[in-house]
């Protein structure tokens, strides 16, 4: 009895698998790796699950269902690098969405380009990504290299040249105030007047601005993860730098949290990101509602990005299904090829993304316009008013 | 089979060699793709440090929360004598385990005069510092990390995919384990559970326990300074601050103590399991850290000697079991 026990439980487990690896076979598969840590983290997640489960209840993918497969990465490179050769050697996917983090999606590039599975970048903006030259990289946000151009010359043209800078040691972080140091540097002869790199974490700035209030700056940038930009803002008041000092800020002050959290202190900052919730066009209106009504928040860049991320990736998939010969190899190809062939994609972003066939970051650094915005009001009901946008060509800032 | 274990029982190295055998055919016999042999060198890296935590915790007996920065010293000593000196694996290794045995040795300073938890708070502020250190340094690439770092080459061979790699991280594995085994079935290793029992009892027998302290901290330093090393060159070879926290630490820690403190195949089975553990739960990634921290207290309410006190328990059984057998025969 124990041994058709065991014959018929291994039947029932072969017979099984071979129905599980049957109905994957006719699946579309799509890797995540991302950062869900905080709340705002988990809404993006969110965002990514219940778009697929519409397209996969309005008929997937020319009829084939879409499987989602979602795995945290806590902005560490360590779960990065093993979730990218999960999803590529494991899960078999046919292209890779992530990551939030630019110190965790720079290492996946290698293991990615080595397994040649697509994957397209929601949030990460550091330029290293794309100067690895991969083939199988895509890039939907602002990469650092125009936004230092941008920010840089706004700044330097409507509040002055004498800069302070107070940076964390955060890669997107460190990597916006010294190129925005450089770009100073070379277009204006101008070094900054004060530059610190405070301590990971940092709640009390308070020591750099006094130094930097005595160096009586034109503007002060607080370039740092949310809490740290939050924290630098609202302190500069506190030690008593005049409103006249016009205050600026990474992409990350796109982020909800730093006008609700910053208050008055969020007024007057400004920041160059790749979408504001004040865009007055009926596609970005109604994102803003959209979002606002199902999540419970205002929509930052990071929110538009996946949209538009998730936007183009539908008819690329479509398009690349028509040619799925059902050899891994080749349909991962042909997704990447469908993703390099999406030229002037319009969506949320302030200008057209572009990709090409070419590795190189004039290829794959798709959204090349920046918008530089102001918020006008803080706290939870906090505005936003569009400075000016520019769009700038393919090779800038390389 | 009675004279296969006795051959063993004399020839200990003999057994490591069937090991590296065996272990050589595990991933043409059951891997079936190039993750699960990331996860195999990774499994081997985590051993190498479970092993070393083993000496200074399990069997020498001191609480050391700071390992993760002695890791991290071996991955960024392979890291930046790449970046500066263009070296590879087989030089920036021994380099590694150096420097870490030196790092070992301030570690074990405070554990002349700290005990339990003041002696924990000590060397997690050390760990931490270095941390911190070499995110502050733009000499160890800041929080860019640093990137590209080679894999061996072997007679033109490059070990540079998981599955290659894998031949480097399990033979690395199986020495520092032959190794931690020696170190602790010699008198050393008994000198270091005398430390840990009770250290006015072992000074007083002769023992010179701040010598043996010392000892315990630097071996066990040289084996995380070896899996930083082993580590910081695993495809793709990137390093990063942020994969050396005191969440990694605890990880570390949960191997030793899930494996059973002081037995010498406790941190082995730990790290097996805990990394496993680990993966499987990764699509779980609302609930990971949760279940994570339930399995580690509930290991300490339940299992306080952890899975290699049952190991213990089924062979003391065994033998009374063989012996009053034999009696009432």
């Amino acid at each position: 009895m124990k041994k058709i026990n065991i014959i018929f439980s291994s039947l029932l487990l072969a017979v099984s698998l071979l129905v599980t690896s049957v109905a994957q076979a006719k699946d579309i598969k799509i890797g995540v790796s991302f950062r869900m840590l905080s709340d705002v983290g988990y809404k993006h997640g969110e965002l990514i699950q219940d778009t697929v489960a519409e397209w996969n209840s309005s008929g997937g993918i020319n009829g084939k269902k879409v499987d989602l497969i979602l795995y945290n990465d806590e902005c560490k490179s360590e779960k990065g690098v093993a979730n990218a050769t999960k999803l590529a050697y494991q899960d078999n996917v046919h292209v890779i969405i992530g990551s939030s983090c630019s110190s965790v999606t720079l290492p996946m590039v290698p293991v990615i380009t080595k397994a040649k599975v697509p994957q397209i970048i929601p949030h990460s903006t550091s330029s290293k990504i794309t100067l690895t030259g991969s083939e199988w990289i895509f890039r939907v946000p602002v990469s650092s290299r125009f936004y230092k151009i941008v920010q840089a010359k706004f700044t330097a043209e409507n509040a002055g040249t004498k800069i302070a800078h107070i940076y964390v040691p955060d890669q997107a972080s460190m990597d916006f105030s010294k190129s925005m140091i450089a770009y100073v540097k070379d277009e204006y002869g101008v070094d900054p007047v004060y530059e610190a790199q405070a301590g990971e974490k940092e709640t009390d700035f308070r020591s750099y601005l006094l130094k930097a209030k005595a160096t009586n700056p034109d503007a002060l940038v607080c370039s740092g993860l949310v809490d740290e930009t939050v924290r630098c803002l609202v302190q500069s008041y506190e030690v008593g730098i005049p409103k006249s000092v016009a205050r600026v800020a990474n992409s990350v002050a796109s982020k909800v949290e730093v006008p609700t959290n910053a208050g008055k202190a969020a007024v007057g900052v400004s920041y160059a990101a790749a979408f504001a919730a004040s865009d007055t066009r009926p596609i970005a209106k109604k994102f803003v509602k959209h979002i606002k009504s199902t999540y419970g928040v205002v929509p930052g860049h990071d929110f538009s990005q996946m949209e538009d991320l998730l936007t183009m990736l539908k008819p690329a998939l479509e398009k690349a299904e028509k040619g799925f010969s059902g050899d891994l190899a080749s349909d991962r190809k042909a997704v990447r090829d469908s993703i390099a062939g999406i030229t002037n994609f319009t969506g949320l972003a302030s200008g057209p993304i572009s990709f090409c066939a070419a590795g190189s970051p004039e290829c794959r650094d798709g959204n090349r316009t920046p918008v530089m915005i102001e918020y006008t009001k803080g706290g939870k009901n906090w505005k936003t008013k569009v400075a000016g946008t520019v769009t700038f060509n393919a090779s800038a800032g390389l | 089979m009675d004279k296969f274990k006795e051959i063993i029982r004399q020839y200990p190295f003999l057994g490591f060699v069937i090991a590296f055998i065996i272990l050589m055919l595990v991933p043409s016999v059951f891997f079936t793709d190039l993750y699960q042999s990331h996860l195999a060198s990774l499994i081997c890296i985590n051993i190498i440090v479970a092993a070393g935590l083993n000496i200074v915790k399990g069997f020498c007996g001191q609480v050391t929360v700071g390992h993760v920065g002695i890791y991290a010293v071996g991955s960024y000593t392979a890291g930046c004598m790449f970046l500066y000196l263009g070296s590879g694996l087989w030089l920036t290794l021994p380099a590694a385990i150096l420097i870490a045995g030196l790092f070992g040795v301030a570690f074990a300073i405070p554990s002349f005069r700290l005990e339990g938890p003041y002696l924990a708070l000590a060397t997690l502020g050390g760990g931490e510092a270095i941390r911190l250190f070499i995110e502050n340094g733009d000499f160890f690439m800041s929080t860019y990390g640093i990137s590209n770092i080679p894999q061996p080459i072997i007679f033109g061979v490059p070990f540079d995919t998981p599955d290659k790699y894998y031949y480097i991280a399990m033979p690395i594995m199986l020495i520092a384990i032959y190794f931690s085994f020696s170190v602790l079935r010699s008198s050393v290793g008994r000198a270091f559970m005398a430390v840990r029992e009770d250290p006015i009892s072992a000074a007083a027998s002769g023992i010179n326990v701040k010598k043996h302290k010392m000892l315990a901290f630097v071996l066990s330093a040289m084996f995380a300074g070896g899996a930083g090393a082993v580590y910081a060159h695993l495809p793709p070879g990137y390093i990063h601050p942020n994969n050396y926290t005191v969440i990694e630490m605890v990880t570390f820690l949960a191997m030793v103590v899930f494996g059973g403190l002081g037995h010498i195949w406790g941190g082995i089975i730990g790290a097996i399991i805990i990394t496993i553990v680990y993966d499987l739960t990764r699509p779980l990634y609302e609930y990971q850290l949760f279940i994570f921290g339930l399995t580690i207290v509930l290991t300490i309410l339940f299992m306080p000697k952890g899975i290699g006190g049952f190991i213990d328990k089924y062979f003391i059984d065994r033998r009374f079991k063989t012996k009053t057998g034999a009696a009432s025969k």
